[in-house]
């Protein structure tokens, strides 16, 4: 059965988005990433606009990421007070990396910088993760050097003023330390156009030292307001949401979500990173591929990046 | 006899002067078709509704026999741009500028009985923009550095547009019958999904001697009807309520599926 699209001015089999949805909704709530970065491309590759694509999915990760941070609200796994921090310096980041953006389309470098940030930071995300989680699941050596790091971390940290004890996450910050590094994750996502959850689960886990599970959740929840402000203004702005895909979409993603955060309960944080990490270079081996092929078409559409 | 009946009640000065206009319209009947060319497509209102998946065309008509026939189905032209993806260091692809397009439909099906190089002459298809080749002399495209590169992107523009199946060109598949002295037609042509809300443009070229020597035309309209035309109205004209419609409907989702849903386990 096939839906007509009256935003995308497409037509699609109603299959598709439902499973992207849930496969990608699966996703959300397993590691706490909205999953733009997969999400948008197969839309694309199914004949979605870019544009329409990229601001449809934020609306369907409206809905994925409200399920998401229900379901591990309900088990506990949601520090509202870190997301709150995190949230702040992510909205005054997206200012700087939207103003960042428009500087340099004037110089006619914006899509470089983009692709080489994207290959950069999911390369090193991804192996640094990848590298650190399969190290950490070796338990008895490495949870000496484990704390030695913390030592050296946590004296660092604790020297910095408005120190705050998070009580869900169990650890102790300045709130300068969230703020900063939720500012830098939001440069970098407007900069890439994504929700940033897979630069965000990394910094709460290494940076912030938050446990995995909570990380997930209160990931969610900040992804839940970004993806609210970006959805109003794709279609305040550039009328680019389709309202029917999204519903597809969301059908699936809402599903998959709690179906992911139940996967999520019973798999080690451990593993839940490791997972996360080989996803994440698999997605940077995909675009190393499509920088170096020869693409089909040398023409595309506008909008988005 | 005609012209014996004129000459026995005119004039001498009008009777000469009727005769030869008389006889330069018979001249000029003969040069053209002797039947009048014409063209009937069996939708002219193509209804885009929540299961609408394109649809199909049929054009038919009649000619005069020994024509050959070319069916041209377009939008008016219109404007496009598109981005241009190169090489970057002489290594990696991605996209490096934008072209803009203008005079170019939004869609361009081409139906032909033969080759249409063997049928039409240059000079006529240019005239009357069948055939790519003519299209892209007639299309503007900014920034091109020479002739040469704005070809070289025209066909990169007809491949992007044959991709998303909005433009096509076809030779052979026009049916031809000849009943009571005339040639009738017929043509089934498929109406791509992707062809945007708007109104389209059939025409039929009769052909003879590498000339058009007649043409005929007839309107699609395609529109969004119903709660498409609604929900994509509403996106355009009142796009905050349609934000917020969008948002609070994400909302209420994710909070339904999550009460759905039980809880299975504890906090880690």
């Amino acid at each position: 059965m096939y839906f007509y699209l009256p935003v995308a001015l497409t037509s699609i089999n109603v299959l598709v988005p439902l499973g992207l949805g849930l496969a990608v909704g699966l996703l959300s709530g397993l590691f706490g990433v909205g999953g733009g970065f997969l999400m948008t491309p197969l839309l694309i590759m199914f004949g979605i606009p870019s544009t329409v694509a990229a601001a449809t999915d934020s609306n369907q990760i409206v809905a994925a990421s409200t399920s998401g941070t229900y379901a591990h609200w309900r088990v506990g796994n949601v520090d509202f007070k870190m997301g709150l921090y995190l949230l702040a310096g992510g909205f005054v980041g997206g200012l700087f990396g939207v103003q960042g953006i428009k500087v340099l389309k004037a110089m006619g470098n914006a899509d470089f910088v983009i692709k080489m940030t994207y290959v950069l930071m999911l390369g090193i995300v991804g192996t640094y993760m990848f590298i650190e989680s399969i190290s950490s699941m070796r338990k008895n050596k490495t949870r000496e050097v484990k704390e030695e790091r913390e030592s050296a971390t946590g004296r660092f940290l604790r020297s910095l003023p408005l120190q705050t004890h998070f009580e869900k996450s169990g650890v102790t910050h300045s709130a300068l330390v969230p703020i900063i590094f939720g500012c830098l994750v939001g440069i970098l996502a407007a900069v890439m156009g994504v929700g940033g959850g897979f630069l965000m689960v990394p910094v709460m886990v290494y940076i912030l030292r938050m446990p995995m599970h909570v990380v997930v959740g209160t990931s969610l929840f900040q992804i839940l307001f970004n993806c609210i402000e970006v959805t109003f203004l794709q279609a305040y702005t550039n009328h680019t949401v389709d309202f029917m895909l999204a519903v597809l979409l969301l059908i699936g993603s809402t599903v998959g979500a709690q179906i992911g955060a139940i996967f999520g309960r019973k798999i080690e944080g451990e593993q839940l990173k490791v997972i996360l990490a080989v996803i994440v270079l698999a997605v940077t081996v995909k675009i190393i591929f499509e920088l170096t092929l020869t693409p089909s078409l040398l023409l595309g559409q506008s909008g988005g990046h | 006899m005609l012209l014996q009946a004129l000459g026995k009640t005119l004039p001498t000065v009008g009777k000469g002067f009727l005769i030869t206009a008389c006889a330069a319209l018979i001249f000029l009947m003969n040069g053209t078709a002797s039947a009048a060319l014409t063209i009937t497509a069996n939708h002219d209102h193509i209804k885009i509704d929540f299961f609408y998946h394109g649809s199909t065309v049929s054009v038919r008509g009649v000619s005069a026999p020994g024509t050959d026939l070319i069916i041209k189905i377009a939008a008016p032209g219109g404007h496009y741009a598109l981005r241009k993806r190169g090489k970057v260091a002489g290594l990696l692809w991605m996209n490096v500028g934008e072209l803009k397009f203008e005079h170019v439909p939004q869609l361009y099906s081409l139906h032909s009985t033969k080759k249409i190089s063997e049928i039409l002459s240059g000079e006529e298809r240019d005239k009357y923009l069948i055939g790519y080749e003519s299209l892209g002399k007639q299309t503007e495209i900014q920034p091109v550095a020479n002739e040469a590169d704005k070809t070289k992107w025209f066909g990169e523009f007809v491949k992007f547009k044959e991709a998303s199946k909005l433009y096509a060109e076809s030779e052979g598949d026009i049916s031809l019958s000849l009943k009571a002295g005339e040639l009738n037609y017929y043509v089934l042509s498929p109406w791509p999904y992707q062809a945007a809300p708007g109104e389209y443009i059939v025409t039929a070229y009769a052909v003879k001697d590498k000339k058009v020597i007649e043409t005929a035309e007839t309107k699609v309209l395609v529109e969004q009807v119903g709660l498409v035309k609604s929900f994509a109205s509403m996106a355009k004209n009142s796009a905050a309520l349609y934000g917020v419609i969008s948002i609070v409907a994400a909302l209420v989702a994710g909070f339904g599926v999550g009460l759905i849903f039980r809880s299975g386990g504890g906090a880690h």
